[in-house]
């Protein structure tokens, strides 16, 4: 089962396919650090220009700028207290501070050095677990997708955070795209208005740009932000090799967020944010100085960074034996691996040895260039680069987008759904509706209809099919738990808090 | 970021190159062949095969390129080809019986006099497979369980209207069994669900069966002599189910061509079954090669819509 992963690795040690993972990690940190840039949109943005490259160059490209991305949000988090991308919010807390107090060097230090850790956590545990899932997922039959979608779909209330009310509805948004298109099985036009092509429903990778590359470059066009930036000479950077010594007591809060991050990367809904809110909080109740944090904890900054990268490649381990992506970019990675033929499921592994476990060492490797990459003097020219003049890169984004959007089917039909989705995903943003759900509602919306109705007709029309074996159940007990955990989690704090009055 | 800008503008121009890769050194416009279907399909791959050897047979330097203009099943690329100019220039690949089915299950903007036709090159013949350790290893067995317990039998197949399905109507109609229809979206989730058990039988492709013999029950191959592609495959014929079935590819132009035009065109194709490189590189690339040329490729599309309208008036599928 681990052989394959061996004999994956000449491959990915190759000049071209290591060059896209060091190009990848570049481009990724540049990406992660203009703020309104994130790892979603630049994937997607790059998925149609990937169907002329070798696959391992293209999913070395996706799996570098996945993790550089996730750093890069730290670097205007520390030095302007604008996260770069939104897993980053949480480095902002402790991150800005010490760069106020001129410690913005080690900051950035300790985000390098807790996101390689957490990647390359995130990296192994793809690697141990994703061989034998596969070998499991052949027992998943329609009827227990369908639960596993469900699933997806009930982990949402985790995203729900500030207002379910918008998150939901984002949600049925995303399910209502979903049903467009040909029905799964008989194949009836379902809001098509007669358009061929609609009748196989809406690619993701359309919605995805539209959604998540727009909105943020419209308003790179309309606020041309100044960001004088903090001179370097401000950072107190000092060579990496004194710095991690200093990090020496961080081994705990490592730990413990990379398995939080690898863990909410697994999850369907829930993605980086989220993953470094929660190894955020988690460190610091179990912080000896829970008083310090928020005032320049570097620990802060460690929980925040390893998390965000520590579901990086988690994500795909659901994504890849299932056809289930944990978080958003990996369902634009998804699409990337669909443009070169490869379906996810059980068969991958089989039929695509080579490239399946080459991009688990792309992960790896993204990871470890991190610190090579992302050091102090990198880190200093990548902090002048939030100087670049807006209204450019604004531009040069939207028409990568209508090329790479247009290069798909080769239709303009594309191009204007595209804006189409991007003119709803900016309204979206201005009235602050969460566009994961929708993204999530999309592919996990179709995925339990099909399934639903496979397993219906597998049943010849008894429900019961769908609670026949222990997966199933397990799968239900588990959906259960994630809606009502909450719920009974709160009237137990209620209870608390009035027999303590 | 400018690095990063070039580094994705040059992939993106490779990637559009990549669609004409093809020497452009003749005077004469490149012939241009609509795929129905993304690249790397079954049906791009056949084009993509085929088209070197049309280039050397009609000769002057003469150049192919393959374009794809995927959705909607094929509709989209075949609409294309019977609403062009029909001057020569733009041909395009061809799918029985799904393109004829389409023209029934949907609003179709062609039908079968919408197109001249060259050649079918390719012929999977359909297969029935069962899973491993169901205990239905034979087709006798298997039909004797779906006639003993009609709809029993969970049958996994890629979309309706399509050869799998008519594989399957043909099989209840000379047999009198009853099966229940379970339509995947492909045949490679379909093959996947009967490796897990989930369906009792699947009716595929032999070229998606082949490097499964081991996970899976192939009961027969539905054509008249063994196929070369897997020549120890018994057809359904020598076991007394006198099934044919399977899904063609081929080259068709819009209706109208020039005499002279038509002419050269089919003399190509009529020269691709007499080349041994040919039959290597379609058997290298998983494509069971037969070619049908002209008029027997009219009166074949003719009989698919004929079977596929029959099925149709009994069995509507949506």
């Amino acid at each position: 089962m681990y052989s394959d992963l061996l004999q994956a690795l000449p491959a990915v040690v190759g000049f071209s396919n290591f060059a896209a993972v060091v190009i990848g990690v570049l481009a990724g940190i540049v990406v992660g650090a203009m703020p309104g840039l994130s790892a979603t949109m630049a994937i997607s943005v790059l998925v149609p220009f990937t169907f002329g490259l070798e696959p391992l160059v293209a999913l070395g490209l996706m799996a570098g700028i996945y993790n550089g991305a996730m750093y890069g949000g730290a670097i205007p988090a520390v030095l302007l207290r604008i996260p770069g991308t939104p897993a980053a919010v949480a480095t902002t807390f402790d991150g800005y501070p010490m760069a106020q107090k001129g410690e913005g060097g080690f900051a950035l230090q300790v985000a390098v050095v807790s996101s390689a850790i957490g990647g390359i956590a995130s990296a192994f545990a793809l690697m141990l677990l994703a061989p034998p899932l596969s070998k499991v997922t052949l027992l998943f039959g329609p009827s227990e997708v369908f639960w596993v979608a469900v699933f997806g779909l009930a982990s949402i209330i985790f995203l729900l955070g500030g207002n379910p009310v918008k998150g939901l509805i984002s949600a049925c948004f995303g399910v209502f795209v979903s049903v467009i298109g040909s029905d799964p099985i008989y194949g009836n036009d379902r809001f098509t208005f007669g358009q061929l092509e609609m009748l196989d429903g809406i690619s993701i990778v359309i919605l995805l740009v539209g959604l998540y590359a727009l909105p943020p470059v419209i308003d790179l066009l309309e606020t041309p932000l100044k960001t004088d930036g903090i001179e370097s000479s401000q950072l107190g950077t000092e060579p990496i090799w004194k710095a991690i010594p200093r990090m020496k007591g961080f081994w705990k809060t490592w730990l413990r967020s990379s398995v939080f991050g690898i863990w909410i990367g697994i999850l369907p809904g829930a993605g980086g944010s989220m993953a470094a809110f929660m190894s955020y909080n988690e460190a610091r109740r179990n912080s000896k100085h829970p008083e310090r944090w928020g005032e320049g904890e570097p620990e802060g900054v460690a929980a925040s960074e390893t998390a965000n990268n520590a579901d990086t490649a988690s994500a795909l381990i659901p994504a890849l034996t299932l056809g289930i992506p944990g978080t958003a970019v990996a369902a634009v990675m998804l699409g990337g691996l669909l443009v070169h033929g490869l379906q996810p499921g059980p068969m991958l592994f089989r039929e695509n040895p080579g490239i399946v476990f080459g991009f688990m060492w792309q992960f790896l490797f993204g990871a470890i260039l991190l610190i090579l990459l992302g050091g102090s003097l990198a880190t200093n020219s990548f902090a002048r680069l939030l100087i670049l003049p807006r209204p450019l890169l604004g531009s040069v984004i939207i028409v990568l987008m209508l090329i790479g959007v247009y290069s798909i089917h080769g239709r303009m039909f594309d191009v204007y759904l595209m804006l189409g989705f991007g003119a709803i995903g900016w309204v979206m943003d201005k009235l602050k509706f969460p566009l994961p759900p929708v993204v999530l509602g999309l592919i996990l919306g179709g995925f339990a209809e099909e399934n639903l109705r496979l397993a219906l007709r597998i049943g010849r029309g008894d429900w019961g099919v769908l609670f026949q074996n222990t997966t199933s159940l397990v799968l239900v007990a588990l959906t259960v738990a994630v809606v009502v955990g909450p719920i009974v989690k709160r009237r137990l704090t209620d209870r608390r808090k009035q027999s303590g009055m | 970021m400018l690095h990063f800008i070039r580094t994705i503008t040059i992939a993106g121009s490779v990637a559009l190159a990549a669609g004409a890769a093809f020497a452009q050194d003749h005077p004469d416009k490149p012939i241009e062949v609509i795929v129905g279907y993304s690249a790397g399909g079954g049906t791009d791959v056949m084009a993509r095969t085929t088209a070197p050897f049309i280039e050397k047979y009609l000769g002057d330097g003469a150049s192919i390129v393959v374009k794809n203009m995927p959705g909607a099943s094929g509709q989209i690329g075949v609409t294309e080809v019977a609403t062009a100019d029909p001057d020569g220039y733009t041909l395009g690949t061809f799918n029985l019986p799904g393109m004829m089915a389409r023209t029934i299950d949907r609003e179709a903007d062609y039908d079968q006099d919408s197109f001249t036709y060259l050649a079918n090159v390719v012929n999977d013949p359909n297969v029935i497979v069962t899973t491993k350790g169901g205990g239905l290893d034979s087709i006798d067995k298997l039909i004797e369980e779906a006639k003993a317990n009609p709809g029993a039998v969970t049958v996994g197949m890629s979309s309706l209207g399509g050869d799998d399905h008519f594989m399957l109507i043909k099989l209840q109609q000379l047999t009198g069994a009853e099966f229940t229809i379970v339509p995947f979206k492909g045949s490679a989730p379909a093959r996947t669900a009967l490796m897990g058990g989930h369906v009792a039988m699947g009716i595929l492709n032999i070229s998606e069966v082949a490097e499964f013999q081991e996970e899976l029950n192939v009961l027969g191959v539905a054509t008249e002599e063994r196929s070369d592609f897997a020549p120890d495959l018994p057809t359904f014929k020598e076991q007394g189910v006198d099934l044919i079935n399977g899904s063609m590819r081929g080259f068709v132009a819009p209706a109208g061509l020039p005499e002279d035009v038509r002419a050269k065109l089919l003399d190509a194709f009529e020269q691709l079954e007499g080349d041994a490189e040919f039959q290597e590189a379609m058997k290298a690339t998983a494509n069971p090669v037969e070619v049908v040329t002209g008029d027997a490729f009219k009166a074949l599309t003719g009989d698919l819509y004929d079977l596929a309208r029959g099925v149709w008036e009994e069995t509507p599928w949506n």
